[in-house]
Formats: structure tokens, sequence, C-alpha cells
């Protein structure tokens, strides 16, 4: 083989290498993610059974419509709207003080660190279960300690006003220990000898926190904050197990819907038509923190 | 040549067996086959063991079949059967409440068994079975609702088996203020929709709901509707129920002798009287408190269209049809009624006081399926729990909430 051959096979080979390497991320995103997505728009765009998901006729937009004329769409769209904005805020902060409270070294902070994040490492189903434990109007951890101290017992999960909240609970207590270790490891990398200097420039600590710290881990807080909203959209194990989506449709989701209209009413049609509108919320949240990111980038340039 | 007794006896066991081992022969002959039986009653605690020894005991007629267990859980075996068949897969022969098994034998997922059993004197249980004028599901259990209580709780408060909702709310307190126990267990969030849409049917069975009327068309907001959905409001309110428990619970509760009275059907009250500190013969069972007779929830056996040994799973219903089967299947069944009439045996009758009563009332119960509605009964009746969670935890009107539920009902079905 002529010496030009062997340069040329190694510039396709140099060429050809990184292809090889993305190949098999890009044919288990296609297989597993792009197929059963596009499979899922098209079945909203038929009448599909659950039974025979093979066999629905072609309607159209008919089940998007039904859908805009349905109030408890509505309903669950608030609900979703809701329980992820609220997880999302509460769960970003609560991380966020875990992850500034055990940045410093302290006594026993191997043993605080391993207690925050139990939630993190416990089962989805294992913590519904034990919260749902915890809940019990009965004989409930929580009741016991409300009766204890002179207050009357709740119906966490049973009643409009505490079922939300209640679910929020075990939700924040999940996603949290996330949100810290994220926010801990920006926290880490953030340079002592920038800190110091700002310091020396007469910042106190607040403007070291404005100025130095904050800056750094924001992008953290801001990824952490996407991961937990996509999460909350598609969160369906937790609400199940605990309230079923009641009472009276007060943690209703729009996840909750798609298992209702799938697997009760067999209309797998129509709650990939659900699906759908709930792949357009988390497709929109990605946009908005896109947007944030760049001004974030474009403000940190200019400075 | 003279006929001693030896050589008649010799001339007898040559014939027997003459007759025997070409049959066992054959047997042995034919190839292992494997069947797969999917039912959510492998997973209950004692029944699920009991059953299952009843089955396996085809195997000694049938050495070359092995039969394997899919055990799936109770609130996700709807899902699982019907995504599994949609899919060409799933077990061979899957056991199923009547809701389940109508919808997959409308879609044509189950085969027909009706040469199975054949000359089988199948009773009045296996009616449903027919779907399209064509037997694709023989009865596995039924299993009719009762009111059953702790007999010695109710001893202790003193107080009357009732008769009528008035009589279980005073008799509830009197044993939840006597012994602190639960006075009455009853699903009643919409976290148990599958379970508690079948229990509600007794109550409005009992009030004379149909869901439909004479010509077939839903009827949601009757007046029978309406006093059914206040009746249960009334015991909500009464403060006897442990609001927030699920049915596993409470039936826990009652097993650990903490409840006083519950609306249980035969299978679920073989599980409270089986394996825990309440004794058997302190459980006694009485008529619903309500006018007319209450539901039952109805278990079919069919054979999945996807199966590649249908002749064997047939040959295998055969069998459970037929006098050894039914035999197996009555000693690990306790009180529910079968597929053919065998009564409940004495020994369990002696030991299960509230047998009889369950037996009695499987004679009137009902389906909890909406005649002409059998596919969709289940998002008809989300709407009526939907009325009566808004009457229990609102305090909506149970007339104006059930009057909404008609509106959708009728936009909807």
């Amino acid at each position: 083989m002529s010496e030009q051959a062997t340069t040329g096979l190694r510039r396709f080979g140099a060429r050809a290498l990184p292809h090889a390497f993305i190949l098999p991320p890009i044919a288990y995103l296609c297989l597993f993610m792009f197929w059963p997505l596009a499979r899922q728009m098209w079945m909203s765009l038929t009448d599909a059974k659950l039974a025979t998901p093979n066999e629905g006729q072609f309607v159209g937009l008919a089940n998007y419509a039904r859908l805009v004329e349905t109030p408890a769409f509505y309903a669950s769209l608030k609900v979703t709207l809701v329980y992820a904005t609220s997880a999302v805020v509460l769960g970003v902060t609560l991380g966020v003080i875990s992850a500034f409270a055990i940045n410093r070294p302290f006594r026993g902070r191997a043993v605080v660190r391993a207690v925050l994040l139990f939630g993190w490492a416990v089962p989805n189903v294992a913590a519904a279960l034990i919260w749902l434990w915890m809940f019990n109007e009965r004989s409930g951890v929580l009741n016991q300690i409300l009766t204890g101290v002179g207050l009357s017992r709740l119906r966490w999960l049973t009643s409009i006003d505490w079922a939300m909240p209640s679910i929020l609970m075990v939700t924040i207590w999940q996603v949290a220990p996330f949100v810290m270790l994220v926010v801990l490891a920006a926290l880490q990398s953030v340079p002592d000898e920038v800190r110091e200097a700002a310091r020396v420039d007469g910042a106190d600590p607040l403007n070291v926190f404005r100025a130095v710290t904050w800056p750094h881990i924001l992008p953290a807080v801001q990824l952490a904050g996407l991961l937990v909203a996509v999460w909350s959209i598609r969160r369906f194990d937790i609400i199940y197990l605990l309230t079923g989506g009641g009472p009276l449709g007060s943690t209703s989701t729009l996840v909750v819907r798609i298992r209702q209209t799938a697997f009760e009413a067999h209309e797998l049609g129509m709650a990939s038509a659900y699906g759908a509108v709930g792949l357009v919320l988390a497709l929109l949240i990605a946009a908005i923190h896109q947007l944030v990111d760049r001004r974030r980038a474009r403000w940190m340039a200019d400075r | 040549m003279m006929l001693t007794r030896r050589s008649l006896v010799s001339a007898f066991a040559f014939a027997g067996l003459t007759s025997t081992v070409p049959a066992a022969y054959a047997q042995a002959q034919k190839a292992p086959v494997t069947l797969v039986i999917a039912n959510s009653q492998w997973l209950d605690a004692l029944r699920g063991k009991n059953l299952w020894a009843a089955l396996v005991k085809y195997q000694q007629v049938a050495p070359h079949v092995t039969l394997k267990q899919e055990a799936i859980p109770s609130a996700d075996f709807n899902d699982k059967i019907t995504t599994a068949l949609g899919a060409g897969q799933g077990p061979d022969i899957a056991i199923m409440q009547e809701g389940l098994f109508y919808s997959i034998a409308d879609a044509g997922f189950l085969v027909e068994v009706e040469k199975a059993v054949e000359g089988v004197k199948l009773n009045g249980t296996n009616d449903k079975g027919i779907v399209k004028g064509k037997r694709f599901g023989i009865a596995w259990q039924r299993a009719v609702y009762a009111l059953i209580y702790n007999n010695k709780l109710l001893e202790a408060a003193g107080a009357a088996v009732p008769t009528d909702i008035d009589g279980l709310i005073a008799a509830a307190k009197a044993v939840q203020s006597k012994s602190g126990a639960i006075g009455f267990s009853s699903r009643h969030q919409m976290a148990d929709f599958s379970g508690w849409f079948m229990d509600f049917q007794n109550w409005a069975f009992g009030y004379g709901v149909n869901w439909v009327d004479g010509a077939g068309k839903l009827t949601l907001n009757t007046p029978e509707a309406v006093a059914a959905v206040a009746a249960f409001k009334k015991v909500y309110d009464a403060g006897v129920i442990p609001v927030g428990d699920d049915m596993p619970t409470q039936r826990m509760r009652f097993k650990q002798r903490q409840v006083g009275f519950s609306i249980d059907n035969s299978g679920g009250t073989l599980n409270i009287a089986s394996g825990g500190p309440l004794s058997s013969t302190d459980l006694r069972a009485t008529p619903l408190p309500f006018k007319n007779p209450g539901a039952h929830q109805q278990i079919f056996i069919g054979i999945s269209r996807h199966s590649k040994n249908q002749a064997e799973a047939a040959a295998f219903l055969t069998w459970l049809a037929g006098p050894d089967g039914q035999q197996a299947l009555r000693e690990a069944s306790g009180p529910d009624a079968l597929a053919t009439d065998l009564p409940v045996t004495e020994s369990f009758r002696a030991t299960n006081p509230w047998a009889d009563v369950f037996a009695e009332l499987a004679v009137n119960s009902r389906s909890t399926l909406i005649p002409g509605y059998e596919i969709k009964t289940a998002p008809i009746m989300r709407l009526v729990m939907e009325a009566l969670e808004k009457v229990i935890v609102a305090g909506a009107n149970p007339k104006t909430a059930l009057d909404e539920a008609q509106k959708q009902a009728l936009a909807r079905f």
C-alpha cells in the first residue's frame, strides 16, 4: 500500500472514529426514546385501545379536540403546574440551604450528610409506603406527634386541603438531597483564592456570596431546578400510591390522568394525547432553562 | 382348569395392568409441556399456597405437564395481563376478575373452551363466561359479600347484630367505645378505586340500584342511587371508619382483633380468618344491612389465544372442571362457590361458622358489572365514585353530585 493511501486511510479513521463512538448512544436513543416517542405521537392521532394497540384508526386531532373540551384536563394541568412549581421552589431552596449547611467541616458532618441523603437513596415505592404509614390518621407517627403536643389529628391524604402539601412533603424529602449533592459539588469547586481576594478587597460575607459563590454555583442550581421540574411533571409512583389522584382530583396530575385513561378507560389514543401535552410542558421548561442559561452566560461575559 | 382365588386376583390384576399401562405409557411419551397460570391469588398468604397445592395435583394425572405460577399483585393484574396479551405475549392460562375477563374476551384474546367442559354440569356461576354467544371461560370462584363481625367484640359491647344502617352505626359505635377497636372497616378513598367501586356495588344493589333503566340506558342518578350514596355518607360521617387506611391494612387490623364490622367478600373473609390471632370461630357473617341482595366478585379462568399449548391448557381445564379438580379446588377455596355445585366440606363448616351465610347469599347476589356496559363498567363507576367522593369529602349534595355524573356519563358512553 502506498504511503498516500495509508495516510488517507488514517485520515478517514480519525474522522470516522468519533462517529463510531457516538453511534451506540444514538442507536440507544433512537431505539428506546425517539421510536417510542414517535409511536406515542402517532397513537395520539388514532383511536387505539389498550387491548389492541396496533389496530387504532387514524382520527386526526379528534383526541386533542376532546381533550380541550374536558374540564378534568384543565384541572390536571393546573395540579401538575402547582405540584411541579412547588417541588422546584421548595426542593431547590431546601437543597441549596442544606448544601451550605454541610459545606463547612463540623463534628458529625458525615452522619448528617448520610441522614440528609437518605430520602434520595430510598426507592420511590418504598418511600411512598413508609410515608403512607406515617400519614395514617389513626396510628401514623405524624398524628401521634400532633396529638402529643395537644393539636388535633390531620387527614393528611384524605382532605382536599392537606393532600397536595403531604405529597409535596414526600417529594421534597426525596429531591432536596439530590439538589444538595449537586450544589455541594459546585460549592466545593469554588476557588478559595477568589473568595480570599474578595475578602481582601473588603467584601463582607454577604457580598462574597453575591459576587463569588452564587455566580459560581448558579449553573448547578439551574440544572438541578430543570431536572426537578421535569421529574415532577413525570412523577407517578409517589402520587398514585399515596392518593391515587384524590381526594376530588386535588392531586391528579397529567400522569395520573394518563394512567386512568389508558388502563381504566382503555383509551390508549386519548392517553397518548395527554402524554403529548406532558411532553410539550417538559420541552417548554427545557427551552426556558436554555434561554435563562444563555442570558446568564452573556451577562457573565459582559461583566 | 380350576379357578382359585389367587388365579382370579392375578387375572384381574393383569386385566387392570393391560388397561392402565398403555395409558400411562402414552402419557409418559408425550412431550413435556409447561403451562403458565397467572393469578393474583398466588400472593395471598395462606390461600395462595393452598390453591396452588390443589392445582399441582394435575401433574399426577398428566406427568408430562409442569404447572408454573405467574404471580401478579391484584392492583397490577388487569394492566399487566391486558398489555401482555395486547403485545401477543402473556401466560397460557389466566385467572381473573370478570371485568378483565369480559374486556379480553371481547378483544379476542381468549379461546373458546366449550369443548373442554363438554358434559360437565356447570352451575349458574358460569353464565357470564359466555361472551357474544361463545364460552371463553369457566368459573374459578365466586366470592360473595356479607357483613362480617368479630363476635367477641360484639358481645363485649352488648350490641345486637345489625340489620340496617342505623343498627350498623349503633353497633360499630358501641364496639368502638367499649373496646377502642375500629367500628367498621370499608374502602373509602380513590387510591383504592378498583376495589372500592366493587364494594360500593353492595350499597347500590342493596338500595335497589341497577345503573341502567328498562331500555338499557345508563341511569346513575336514580332516587335509589341517591339513597345509597347518602347511606354511605351517613356511615362515613359517624366516625366509625378508619379514614386513610387502605384495605390490606384494614384486613390486617381485623385479623389482629382490632375491628368490629366489615363488608367483605368470602375470599377476603377467608384471608382474615386464616393465620392470624383472630380465631375463625370468633368470626361471624350475616346478610348485608340492606333491603336487597348485594354483589359478588366473579373470577373466571380462561386460555390465552397466544398460548402455544392450547390443547394442553384445554385438557387442564377439563380436569379442573371435573370431579377431581373441583374436589381439590373445593378444599382450598373456603366458602367460595365453584364452577360445579360442590358444597363446602363439613370440616370447613365446623371450624368456620361464618361459611354457611356466604353460601346462602350467593344464591341471589349480583355481578358488579353493569349490564350492557360490562367493558365500560370501570370508567362509568369512576364517575359514580367521584360523585360519592364529592359527597363524603366535600359535603356535596348526593343528588347534585349524581346528576353531574349522569351528565358526564351520557356525554361519554
